[in-house]
């Protein structure tokens, strides 16, 4: 459904992505690990063209471009195909949670208003907050912040989903309502790439790991093979350093 | 010393009929100084170099010099070319030197308040986090999609607080306009003074007027913050 190729990306000298390639299919949860600065963040970015790649390849089902040159027809395919949920939720702040919902079907793809407040509420039900329809941003604790992003990304029913850390701004006993939600939609049979360091989460829910350091993909597999039997030392010695960090206990 | 009270009431009565002047420069001046202010402070964040350049000339140069300088020359100038303008080039019938003076003063006002409002504008778009621009985009929204409904909406209510500081700032620059011979509150103040040489009853009446009109603008400005930013306001929950 979608694959990438080559995929590079430098901000100023610093060679972010040195040539990813990765492959997803309808139904795949992928989950990108890596420590900081190894690029996952902005491979995902890329895929959104929230970032520019400067060079790389995608055939994401009819649609073929190279990254780089992709043209604002292609950039706006491509987005609505896909959506995206941020590290900082990034909600829109003068809006609702409803009207936060609603903004990428009424505006972006022209959905008449009663449908798209339909589809809204099925959204922010799923992720648990029929009771915060007309709660602004700032009203709400991050987890339900969080979660209001996520109905924000399903409610236009994409394709892929891409989460870009999503529980990282999040207090420790927050992040298990957003996993709760991810856990679901990843039953129901959406398709995910998700950048993150809950460890536990990649080994319940992943279909696919991939392991990134330095700019590169190290090494890729079932999340399985990966925790269980990684091949390469970097994977090794990332998987033990986090994995440590994980069974502390205070 | 005494002060003439008899003269003070008379010359507050004949003051008020100054306010409406006073008003229209300010509200004249805003009319234009807003929209233009605010188109100026979104091209400096966008991408054009040169326009970019423009602007940040123009702002240094409004706010490097003094408003009463300002006046004179643009007072000096203006008139002149479009004199010139009108008659020389047009060859149009038209006595430019019979234009209101207010027209001039809402001219210079709005060449200073445009620039005011520009850095005020600037710094309220930048209070708006990046992420909901990205945001927006991701959903498959337009860059102009994203300005008009998510980022301008926050950035305005994010200026008001600096805005009412221009306004109070313009409508006391206003008091300036006597030097165009613009018949506003300060100027009827002067006048009525002259005659008796009651300048201090005179202009101990305008103090009162300027506090009630600066309290007034003032006091609409919170009311209108208040209204505006009712998405800050957490609610119990």
């Amino acid at each position: 459904m979608l694959q990438v190729k080559n995929v590079r990306k430098a901000f100023g000298d610093n060679q972010v992505l040195r040539g990813v390639d990765m492959e997803v299919r309808k139904g795949d949860i992928v989950v990108i690990l890596g420590p900081s600065g190894s690029g996952k963040t902005t491979f995902l970015r890329c895929l959104n063209f929230l970032e520019q790649a400067d060079s790389g390849t995608m055939d994401f089902d009819e649609v073929h471009t190279e990254l780089k040159s992709a043209s604002k027809a292609v950039i706006s395919k491509v987005r609505k195909k896909t959506a995206f949920v941020f590290q900082n939720y990034n909600l829109f702040q003068n809006k609702t949670a409803l009207q936060n919902v609603m903004e990428g079907l009424t505006v972006a793809r022209k959905v008449p208003k009663l449908e798209a407040l339909v589809k809204a509420k099925a959204a922010l039900d799923k992720v648990g907050l029929s009771e915060r329809y007309d709660y602004y941003p700032s009203q709400l604790s991050g987890g339900q912040q969080q979660r209001v992003g996520i109905a924000r990304a399903i409610a236009v029913n994409p394709d892929v989903l891409l989460f870009d850390e999503p529980t990282s701004a999040l207090d420790p006993e927050l992040i298990g309502e957003v996993l709760a939600v991810m856990k679901k939609l990843a039953k129901e049979g959406a398709t995910m790439i998700i950048v993150t360091h809950e460890m536990s989460f990649a080994q319940e829910a992943a279909s696919k790991v991939i392991f990134m350091d330095g700019g590169v993909i190290v090494e890729q597999g079932s999340a399985k093979q990966i925790f269980t039997s990684p091949r390469e030392e970097r994977t090794i010695q990332f998987l033990r350093r986090v994995l440590r960090d994980y069974d502390y206990v205070i | 010393m005494q002060l003439n009270t008899q003269f003070m009431w008379e010359t507050f009565l004949h003051v008020l009929q100054g306010i409406p002047v006073t008003l229209i420069i300010v509200l004249v001046t805003l009319l234009f100084s807003v929209p233009f202010g605010f188109s100026m402070a979104v091209s400096r964040s966008g991408e054009g170099k040169i326009g970019r350049k423009i602007i940040t000339a123009y702002v240094s140069l409004i706010r490097g010099t003094p408003v009463v300088l300002q006046i004179l020359f643009l007072y000096s100038l203006l008139p002149t070319v479009l004199n010139y303008l009108i008659k020389e080039m047009m060859g149009l019938p038209y006595n430019v030197f019979r234009i209101s003076p207010i027209f001039y003063a809402c001219a210079v006002f709005t060449l200073n308040t445009t620039a005011v409002l520009s850095e005020v504008f600037r710094s309220a778009l930048s209070t708006v986090n990046r992420g909901q621009m990205e945001a927006a985009l991701s959903i498959g929204m337009t860059a102009a999609q994203a300005y008009f409904r998510i980022i301008i909406p926050q950035a305005l209510v994010a200026a008001l607080p600096n805005m009412c500081n221009a306004t109070v700032g313009l409508l006391k620059s206003t008091s300036l306009a006597f030097m165009m011979t613009v018949k506003d509150v300060t100027a009827i103040a002067r006048i009525d003074a002259s005659f008796g040489y009651d300048y201090l009853e005179a202009y101990l009446v305008i103090f009162a007027v300027y506090i009630v009109l600066c309290s007034a603008v003032q006091g609409a400005f919170y009311l209108t913050e208040h209204m505006a930013a009712a998405y800050k306001k957490p609610v119990a929950s």
